[in-house]
């Protein structure tokens, strides 16, 4: 198998000649996402040997449209945490211009924002999750990453709307992305107190600067309380972790992928080939799903009325003003990817997960809240299904002049 | 200490469509091993459960036939538990927001009073995998075959009002006749297609108790659930008579020793709601186009068969117990045949010669139109019911029409008064020593010169002319 220390998968076959919207641009996949005779194994010993059935619908789609795809980049197992994903890395050593993600507590966000990218995760539910080896599907959408707005407008008018094959998809109309260019952008800015407070002193200084230049560009900013906010993390650890417990149960060596064939009957091979098959960080996180599922339920069903409290909450706050504004990422991890625990992952994307957890659409966008040094990114979260109106101010805000710091 | 018994059933019921509840494969049972299997039914990574309309209208369907109110919401949970037969490592199932609740049927208990059963709600679930253990040489292997994985399944829960084994069985075939009028499931005990659960406990007589309950599984026909019911009842009276206590757990019926015998301690997996299938709400609309859709159950169905064309109660209750037999039955009178004679003709003649031919109302050539022709003209008196009899035989022989058949048998009675005069009273003039016996007061011989001129007619004369006939001369 052609690889190497950044792509676990290299695609030699030629490139398409399928004339489309992308023809002539190339993209880059994390093994989590089906390509149809790839090794689709997402990092872990789970599913190794297994090959892809078939292409997921972003990828047959993105193919159709005459797009080029570079290869696998290699990944932490199923996605969990960054540590060793090599996504930003192959970004920024240009073996594409753009990349598809899945996005569960804001990874293509924290990727883009350390390639110096702009990132898009979409409202859930409007791009189809068929061929997605996620964990969470009610936390995790496809998200683009590409150089800029117009790119990723472009793509997404590819990749989203309705397929046959996900029935799980948003029943209402999805947004057109072709208009994105003639809608009126969205020039109101909520910040949230609460996550201010979060903040250290530096990372509220680059905030705070991003947040002149989006007043620069013709933004009323106005500052919102949502007490609630802090309970995000807690509520997506518990919601995530049950639902990627849920999963990874299939992954027995019943049917595919790792096997241990060291045992005495049926049911010491199952024991053995789950207990096998993940490593320590992910079966943490699927034991604390376990817990939730069998000896705390109540506290799910409390985390489930929390997201929707939450929902109705940011709503409120989203008739105010059209979208609320967030830095992308906390200073200590703007470079460098959280590496041991649960608990130092769910810091990494304090910031990013909860639009995962309100299925919202966000972009993030780099050299806005940064100095020479650190680029924290900023996140403009809009209202569920207003990803044309956000696309469209991001757009704008993209192509401002850079001020000093930025050059 | 007097107990009496408090039984609760659980009744999967496997739906009769076309495919799998979660994907296009065949629900066809009895292919070769894991063939009517893909991605979504093995569960490979990527795939996403999409949800059969045909499935969820059966289920519906089901539920307001067990007159089960229709839930506004439902949605589908994960039942978690680790199992090679369990793709996903869940079942999906509708735990916490159930498709339908509050049903009821009535049944005739055992001293002819009607008593209402009650249905807690109705659930839809997908069917697990079947595993095989084995030994090859001497190595235990264990084999799985997915082709049920995902097959559709409705489970009916009642509330615990049943008292005997009887009730039970009264219960689950009435359930049966229900659910097999709607169309939606075979319901077959013996082929596996309906699974029947009971929960028992006891409790003090006259008290409303309800105590710990044992679980009772594997019983693969109706009398095997009644017996089932009646030794754990006997089973668990012997405990609490000698003060052991009973301990809440599964027993498997064994069909051979008649005994049940203990397995595991009942096991409940956590309900997590499902992220990938979308809630299912009924709104008013869609559950009048269902009410319309549903046809008209038994119990309607017999009374107004009692009304209509004057049928004693008993013979309305057989007539209207299977749907094909009544639709059959109202297609044969609506050609004109009177309800009487299609009535007798359909379960005294034309029932038994199914059975012999392994036939049903459904597959017959003998159709409702070709029957009700031959009615018409043992109506008309133009056959006699021997010669109807020997023509229903042939109609399973031949297509041709009935009329034809009689015409080619020489089946056709003769009703000519003339030839009927001359006949008897040759029979007359032959049997002297009958027609002075008659006189003398034996009523016996008039049934022999009754048989004498039908046999000169070779059984082709008018029965009820020749009697008129023989009675005038006899008696003139």
């Amino acid at each position: 198998m052609p690889t190497n220390d950044m792509l676990s998968y290299k695609n030699l076959s030629a490139k398409p000649s399928a004339t489309g919207p992308l023809k002539g641009k190339s993209f880059l996949l994390p093994p989590n996402i089906s390509v149809r005779n790839w090794p689709a194994q997402a990092g872990s010993k789970a599913l190794e040997k297994f090959v892809a059935l078939d292409d997921a619908t972003t990828v047959d789609r993105l193919q159709k449209a005459g797009g080029h795809l570079v290869g696998y980049t290699r990944m932490n197992e199923l996605g969990f945490g960054l540590a060793a994903d090599q996504m930003a890395k192959a970004l920024t050593s240009s073996l594409a211009e753009a990349a598809l993600m899945i996005d569960m507590m804001g990874e293509a966000r924290v990727t883009a924002c350390r390639a110096r990218l702009c990132a898009f995760k979409p409202t859930s539910g409007i791009v189809s999750r068929f061929g997605l080896i996620g964990l969470a599907p009610s936390l995790e959408s496809v998200s683009v990453l590409a150089q800029n707005f117009e790119e990723i407008a472009l793509i997404m008018s590819v990749i989203a709307g309705k397929d046959e094959r996900d029935f799980s998809m948003d029943e209402g109309e999805i947004p057109n992305f072709q208009m994105s260019k003639e809608v009126t952008a969205v020039k109101t800015a909520g910040v949230i107190k609460e996550c201010l407070e979060l903040l250290d002193e530096g990372e509220k200084a680059l905030f705070a600067q991003g947040l002149a230049k989006l007043k620069m560009a013709g933004f009323s900013i106005e500052e919102f309380s949502l007490p609630n906010f802090h309970l995000s993390g807690p509520v997506h650890q518990c919601v995530g972790s049950v639902e990627a417990s849920s999963s990874c149960g299939k992954f027995d060596g019943v049917r595919y992928g790792h096997r241990c064939f060291q045992a005495k009957n049926w049911n010491e091979m199952y024991l053995k080939s789950r207990g096998e098959s993940f490593d320590i960080l992910l079966k943490a996180y699927l034991f604390q799903g376990a817990y939730f599922q069998f000896q705390n339920y109540d506290v799910f069903e409390k985390a489930g009325r929390i997201r929707a409290r939450l929902i109705k909450d940011i709503n409120i706050l989203l008739d105010k003003c059209a979208t609320l504004a967030l830095p992308t990422l906390r200073r200590r991890f703007a470079e460098k990817p959280a590496a041991g625990s649960i608990a130092e992952i769910y810091e990494e994307f304090c910031l990013t997960l909860p639009a995962n957890l309100l299925g919202m659409p966000v972009v993030s966008m780099p050299a806005i809240a940064s100095d020479e040094k650190t680029d924290l990114g900023i996140q403009l979260l809009g209202k569920r299904l207003d990803d044309i109106r956000l696309l469209a101010a991001a757009r704008q805000l993209s192509s401002l002049p850079k001020g000093e710091n930025n050059k | 200490m007097i107990y009496e018994a408090v039984i609760g059933l659980e009744i999967h019921v496997e739906l009769n469509c076309a495919t799998k509840m979660f994907c296009d494969c065949p629900n066809i049972a009895g292919a070769d091993a894991n063939i009517h299997t893909c991605p979504i039914c093995l569960w490979f990574p990527g795939a996403i459960p999409r949800f059969s309309e045909e499935a969820l209208e059966k289920a519906e369907l089901t539920s307001l036939g067990l007159n089960c109110k229709l839930q506004e919401r439902s949605a589908f949970d994960q039942k978690v538990y680790y199992y090679p037969d369990l793709p996903k490592g869940y079942q999906l199932s509708q735990a916490h927001l159930p498709l339908a609740r509050n049903g009821w049927l009535d049944i005739t208990g055992e001293n002819g009073e009607s008593k209402r059963l009650r249905i807690r709600k109705i659930h839809m679930e997908e069917d697990v995998a079947r595993l095989v253990h084995e030994i090859e040489g001497k190595a235990p292997i264990s084999l799985v075959d997915f082709n049920r994985a995902g097959v559709p399944l409705v489970e009916i829960v009642t509330e615990p009002d049943m008292a005997s084994p009887y009730e039970a069985m009264e219960f689950v075939r009435k359930l049966r006749t229900q659910i097999r009028y709607i169309g939606t499931a075979e319901c077959s005990m013996e082929a596996g297609t309906m699974r029947v659960d009971a929960n028992i406990s006891l409790r003090p007589k006259s008290t409303n108790e309800l105590n710990t309950k044992v679980e009772i599984k594997n019983m693969n026909s109706i009398k095997n659930l009644g017996d089932a019911i009646a030794y754990e009842i006997n089973r668990q009276t012997a405990c609490l008579s000698s003060g052991e206590p009973i301990v809440l757990h599964t027993r498997l019926w064994d069909a051979e020793k008649r005994v049940t015998v203990a397995m595991r301690a009942k096991f409940e997996g956590p309900c997590v709601p499902d992220p990938a299938v979308a809630h299912i709400v009924i709104d008013e609309t869609w559950k009048n186009e269902l009410l319309s859709r549903l046809p008209e159950m038994p119990g309607v169905k017999a009374d107004r068969f009692g009304r209509q064309y004057k049928l004693s109660r008993e013979d309305a209750l057989t007539i209207s117990a299977e749907r094909d037999l009544s639709e059959y039955f109202e297609a044969v009178v609506k050609q004109n045949v009177s309800p009487r004679t299609a009535f007798h003709w359909l379960v005294a003649q034309l029932l038994p010669l199914l059975k012999e031919r392994g036939q049903t109302v459904a597959d017959t050539p003998v159709t409702s139109v070709r029957f009700s022709a031959l009615l018409l003209i043992l109506e008309k008196n133009e056959i006699n019911a021997n010669a109807c009899r020997e023509a229903l035989k042939l109609m399973f022989e031949s297509s041709l029409p009935p009329a034809e058949i009689i015409d080619r048998q020489g089946f056709r009675q003769v009703s000519d008064t003339q030839l009927i005069e001359i006949t008897v009273n040759e029979v007359i003039l032959t049997n002297s020593s009958a027609v002075s016996d008659f006189h003398n007061g034996a009523d016996k011989a008039f049934g022999f010169l009754m048989g004498r001129a039908m046999q000169a007619m070779k059984g082709k004369g008018n029965p009820k002319l020749i009697k008129e006939v023989l009675e005038k001369k006899l008696r003139g």
